[in-house]
This record gives C-alpha cells, sequence and structure tokens, in this order.
C-alpha cells in the first residue's frame, strides 16, 4: 500500500512521455484506418443445429448420441490478405458455450483495413496465456468458468460431453481436450476456408463471417473414432492430441461471409 | 511461479481473512470440510495420522496430505509439481470430488451471499462483489505466512538461546549434511526438485511427474520435501506408506528399490542400492531430525482455526 503514490506517478509519468512521443511521431489523421470483423459460430451435429435438450444426434456409422456440454475456446486469431501480410488480433480469447447462446458472438476490432482472404484461430488458450498469472486472468479466461485443470495448471480448450443412447445400457462420455507441453500439446489452429470470398475491411464497416463448428468433425477426422468408442479424456494423452488434430482439420468451415454487418 | 508477494502485499486484515477461509468448512459441497480438515496446525499442517485424507462424503484424496510451510519461496505445488502458484493451489482441493467438491463459480456464489465476508472482503479490496483474484489471493496470504524457522536446529545454527544439539544430533547432522542434503538441500531441506528416492518398481498408481510432463524420465519421480518438522507429519512418503521415522531410515538403508529412473545418488559405486547406513547412523540421523521441530511454529494461536468461528457453522445460504 505505501508505494502507491509513487506508482501512480510513475505511471502518470509514463503515459505523459508515451503522449509525447506519439504526439510528435504523427497526428491523429495519419492514422491508418481500422474496422473491425464480426464473427458467429454455429454450433452444428453434421446439418442440424446443436441442441443439449437431449435430442439424439446419428453418426455416419448409425451410432446415436445425445450432448449435454459443447464448449471451447477461440483465441489467437489471425487474418491474411490476399498478399500474404498477416493481421494478429491481440488479446482476443473466447469461450464458446452452447449452453450460452451469447457466446457465440463476438467482434474482433482495431483490424486495419484491407481486403482478408484468409482467416485462422487457435481451436484452445496459447501457452503464454494459459501460464499466465492466474489472477489477472480475465473474462472467458476466468479460471471460474469451469475450463480449468486445477491439478495440472491450465485451461482445458474443449469439452464435450454426453451420452451414447445406441448401446446398451446407454454410455455417458467425457472429453475434456487440453495441455500445452510437449510431446502432448493439444494447442491446435484451425484454416477454415473463405471458399474464395473476401473480407473487405473498412473504417466504419463491419464484415462478418459465419462458422459452423460440426461436432462430428471430432470423432471424424484423420483419426477415425466412434463415440462409444471416444476415450475418456480428463488429461493430456496421446488421444486427445488425435480428438484435436481431428477437430482442428475438420470441424470448422466458413458457411457465409457478409461484407457489412452494421 | 513463485508467490507474487509484491501483487499481495501482507496486512493483519487480509490474513485474518484468509484464515477465516482456510478454516471455512462451507466451501465444501457439504459443508464438512475445510482445508484445516487436512492440514493441521499441530502436524505443520499435515494430515495427522492419515495416510490418505478423506474430503466430502468420506471419499478419499489420491496422495498423503504434506506440511504447509515456508510455501512463499516455491515454484510449484503438489508432489507431481502440477500447480503453478500458491494461489491456485486452493483450486485444486476446492474443486476436487475427492476433496471438498465445489467449483469455484459456486464457492464465489457462497461467499457473496454472506454479509460477514461481503463487508470482509469490501473493506479490503473496495466495494463489489468478491471475485475470483480477491478470493485466491486473500486465502494466499494465510498459507503464504505459514513460516517456519525457529526450531532448535535453527536456533543452533544461530547461536541463539536454547540452541543445544546433543552429541547424537550432531552425529545425525554430520550424516544427514553427507548423506542426504543432496536432495534434502538447504536449510529447507529440499532442492525443489522432483526424483525417484526408490519407492516401488513400477509406478502404475502413481506416476509422480510424469503425470504433469507424460514423459517416460519422469515416472516415479516425486518432490523432495522439506524435512521440517517431520517428527510431526507422519505418515510419509507420496502415498503415506511409512508410520515412522525408522522406517523411512530404514527404506534408504535396504528398501530402496531399482526402477530405471532411480536417482543416481541412490546407487553406490559398487552397484549397491540405497544409503549404507548402519542401525546407530539410522538412530543418529533420527535424534537429528527430530531437532526440527518448531514449537512455535506448531502452537502459534494465530495460525489456528479463529475463534469466533462455531465448531459447526450452519450451510452459507441458511445464515443469518
Ligand atoms: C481432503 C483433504 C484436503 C483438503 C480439504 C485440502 N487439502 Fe491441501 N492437500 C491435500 C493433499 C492430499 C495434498 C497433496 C496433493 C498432491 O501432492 O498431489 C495437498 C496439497 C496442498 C498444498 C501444496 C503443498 C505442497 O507442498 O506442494 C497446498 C498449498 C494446500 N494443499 C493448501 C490447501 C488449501 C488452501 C486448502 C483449502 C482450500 C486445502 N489444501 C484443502 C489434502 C487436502
Ligand atoms: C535422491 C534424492 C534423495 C535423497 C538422497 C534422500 N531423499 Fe528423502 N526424499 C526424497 C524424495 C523424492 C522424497 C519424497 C518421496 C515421495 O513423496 O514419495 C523423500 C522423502 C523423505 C522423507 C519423508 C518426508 C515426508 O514428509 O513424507 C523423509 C523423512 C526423508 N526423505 C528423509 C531422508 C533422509 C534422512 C535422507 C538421508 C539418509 C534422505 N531422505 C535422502 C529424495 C531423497
Amino acid at each position: 500500500m505505501k508505494n502507491r503514490p509513487a506508482s501512480l506517478f510513475l505511471a502518470m509519468l509514463l503515459t505523459a512521455s508515451a503522449a509525447l512521443l506519439s504526439g510528435c511521431k504523427h497526428d491523429a489523421d495519419s492514422q491508418p484506418p481500422t474496422g473491425s470483423v464480426a464473427f458467429e459460430l454455429k454450433n452444428m451435429v453434421g446439418q442440424q443445429a446443436l441442441a443439449l435438450d437431449g435430442t439424439a444426434y446419428t453418426t455416419a456409422d448409425g451410432e446415436t448420441f445425445t450432448v449435454s456440454t459443447f464448449e471451447y475456446y477461440v483465441s489467437n486469431i489471425k487474418l491474411t490478405k490476399s498478399d500474404g501480410t498477416t493481421y494478429a488480433a491481440p488479446n482476443e480469447y473466447h469461450l464458446i458455450n452452447t449452453a450460452k447462446p451469447g457466446s457465440s458472438n463476438f467482434t474482433v476490432s482495431n483490424v486495419p483495413a484491407g481486403d482478408y482472404t484468409g482467416v485462422s484461430f487457435v481451436v484452445g488458450v496459447d501457452s503464454t496465456a494459459t501460464k499466465g498469472d492466474p489472477l489477472a486472468l480475465p473474462g472467458d479466461l476466468n479460471p471460474a468458468n469451469n475450463m480449468y485443470w486445477a491439478w495440472n495448471t491450465g485451461h482445458i480448450f474443449l469439452k464435450l460431453e454426453g451420452t451414447v443412447t445406441s448401446t446398451s445400457p446407454n454410455k455417458a462420455f467425457t472429453c475434456h481436450i487440453g495441455g500445452y507441453r510437449q510431446p502432448l500439446s493439444a494447442i491446435v489452429t484451425a484454416t477454415p476456408s473463405l471458399n474464395g470470398a473476401t473480407l473487405p475491411v473498412r473504417a466504419g464497416q463491419s464484415p462478418k463471417l459465419a462458422v459452423a463448428a460440426d461436432v462430428l468433425k471430432i470423432f471424424d477426422g484423420p483419426t477415425k473414432f466412434t463415440v462409444s468408442g471416444l476415450p475418456t479424456t480428463m488429461m493430456p494423452s496421446a488421444a486427445s492430441v488425435q480428438v484435436a488434430t481431428n477437430y482442428a482439420a475438420g470441424m470448422f468451415s466458413v458457411t457465409q461471409v457478409q461484407p457489412n454487418s452494421k | 511461479m513463485v508467490y507474487g508477494l509484491a501483487k499481495n502485499p501482507p496486512d493483519a486484515a487480509t490474513f485474518e481473512l484468509g484464515r477465516q477461509l482456510f478454516y471455512d468448512a462451507r466451501l465444501s459441497s457439504d459443508g464438512t470440510v475445510s482445508c484445516g480438515s487436512c492440514h493441521q496446525v499441530s502436524a505443520a499442517f499435515a494430515h495427522a495420522g492419515q495416510r490418505l485424507s478423506s474430503g466430502v462424503a468420506g471419499r478419499r484424496a489420491t496422495r498423503n496430505a504434506p506440511a504447509l510451510q515456508n510455501l512463499r519461496w516455491r515454484h510449484s505445488f503438489m508432489a507431481d509439481g502440477g500447480v503453478l502458484g500458491l494461489e491456485l493451489q486452493t483450486l485444486a482441493p476446492l474443486t476436487s470430488p475427492a476433496e471438498m467438491n465445489t467449483p469455484l463459480a459456486e464457492a464465489l456464489a457462497k461467499l457473496n451471499a454472506d454479509p460477514a465476508y461481503r463487508r470482509r472482503f469490501a473493506a479490503i479490496y473496495g466495494p463489489g462483489p468478491i471475485d475470483t483474484p480477491q478470493f485466491l489471493r486473500a486465502l494466499a496470504q494465510f498459507t503464504a505466512a505459514l513460516t517456519s524457522a525457529n526450531s532448535r536446529y535453527d536456533k543452533y545454527v544461530r547461536h541463539e538461546v536454547g540452541g543445544v544439539l546433543t552429541a547424537p544430533e550432531l552425529r545425525g547432522r554430520a550424516l544427514f549434511t553427507a548423506k542426504c542434503s543432496g536432495c534434502h538441500a538447504t536449510d529447507l531441506f529440499s532442492d525443489d526438485s522432483f526424483r525417484n528416492n526408490g519407492l516401488d518398481r513400477t509406478f502404475g498408481r502413481d506416476s509422480g511427474r510424469a503425470h504433469i510432463t507424460s514423459r517416460a524420465a519422469d515416472r516415479g519421480r516425486f518432490r523432495v520435501p522439506s524435512l521440517r518438522n517431520v517428527a510431526r507429519t507422519a505418515p510419509y512418503m507420496h502415498d503415506g506408506r511409512f508410520a515412522t521415522l525408522p522406517q523411512v531410515l530404514a527404506h534408504y538403508a535396504h528398501g530402496v528399490q531399482p526402477s530405471p529412473t532411480l536417482d543416481p545418488l541412490l546407487r553406490q559405486p559398487d552397484g549397491r542400492l540405497g544409503i549404507p547406513l548402519s542401525r546407530q547412523q539410522q538412530a543418529d540421523l533420527v535424534a537429528f531430525l527430530r531437532t526440527l521441530t518448531d514449537t512455535e511454529f506448531l502452537t502459534n494461536p494465530r495460525l489456528a482455526p479463529p475463534r469466533a468461528e462455531p465448531a459447526h457453522p450452519a450451510p452459507l445460504a441458511t445464515r443469518n
């Protein structure tokens, strides 16, 4: 408590000098124009919207299952222009929780104006953020969201829980994917194609990207799992890396690019 | 990450709040288990006599509850080092179904529903709901304050009144320096590393450090624990397998088991395993370990349950 006045004074000094510096370099007009990009995630099972109300879904193999929990992080969003230059949006961490419809929409602002032809994002949380001071973890990263392993410090990147109803008796399944240490790091990047479309970012114009997240692709990717045979993953394992590789490869697809959502 | 002292400057009100939280069984799902249930001051905050402690509904924790002392200087916690901060350590027992079984959001809701807690938190952190950092920081002020540095051994080292060691204790100290301090190093009696001290040949039930790192080279390695107050923290080892210190010494003398990750310090040049120790030497070592008992710490009334707390508190929701 004692050093508060001193640090306040220091903070004021720093702000003052920052203002001075930027004031010398350029005035407000010469800042490059920026816009924003809106994201809408739609959680699906194949062609059907995912509901947590006990609706049973069918896999290509004919298994049926219900879902009670489906949550995941989207972070480290990158936008790529046609010339290959990339804008990496800082401090974007979004927890998409099927039980909270509002969590499926978010907006990335301060994107430099330009025509973007590619998008990528981490499904999960980077190791720096997950190892950072947990008491400084804001909003969606807060351990109180229950997407956190207390015994092995770090976030859970994706949670899928439900019940297989085509087996007798029915079989509950729990799939928690996380872990940032090699060789079992489950930090994966999804790069869904814009299918030739362009995101025109301008000052005062907010293009919107609708992205479907298909639960079936968690089972069906480079590694094939049946829902009933999906290993219970509650800690980093070889299986959790396979599941993460599956969802990075195929879970996300862009369904619509809207030039302006404002 | 070492305890963020600078971000959590110690003060009396926060310490008392942390103490209240540490001993508050209402933070468990059925109101029966507090941190203090498994971590008792008279046992240097280990769980006296319990091999594996029980949490709510008689469920058992998977490891032996260790002493809690001098934690401020540590980088990681638990026998496998899985927890990366003292503040965060609270989350593990709080949310574990076998211990307190309360999700963090629920714990915060319980605290926020209690006017007395609201008042005490607001007095320290300002108005507004009690949040994650406030809760974890307040509790950590208590655990960070658990300092043991006044054993007879400490007084001997500092040439203070009462710092007298007997001849067997002094022989034990010399033996300890020669044979044990490679792992139980410095006056914290731990080098804070993870080592395999030869308890088993295989580690199917608990792989130790490998549980966190998934590396074969870490199988069977466990944190080197501090030995301060060790005469009070029985039973011993991560699973509480040894009931007494003589049993621990017998293990080092002739019980060490071979495995690929066995620590090199426990392989003699002639190929024998363990640390050669005569019965007399074992007895001297035990005598030395007993000088590490810090009675001031173990009987400090400021670290005991706060008196205002009723023995069987009502569940939070129905209070007031
Ligand atoms: C059911 C018994 C139980 C309860 C309740 C409990 N603990 Fe523990 N505690 C343990 C066990 C067992 C370990 C060792 C776990 C391990 O190494 O995997 C431990 C480890 C710790 C450690 C790490 C010590 C070290 O040397 O790494 C700290 C700190 C701690 N507990 C604090 C707390 C706090 C704070 C609470 C209350 C929020 C609490 N404990 C509640 C049993 C318990
Ligand atoms: C190779 C490193 C190493 C050496 C050398 C070593 N220890 Fe240990 N010691 C450990 C480790 C690791 C543990 C914890 C194992 C576990 O938790 O399962 C431990 C645990 C203990 C414990 C139990 C503490 C508790 O609270 O459970 C005692 C007592 C102990 N050692 C005493 C000694 C003595 C005395 C010596 C010398 C004769 C010695 N150790 C030598 C690594 C070592």
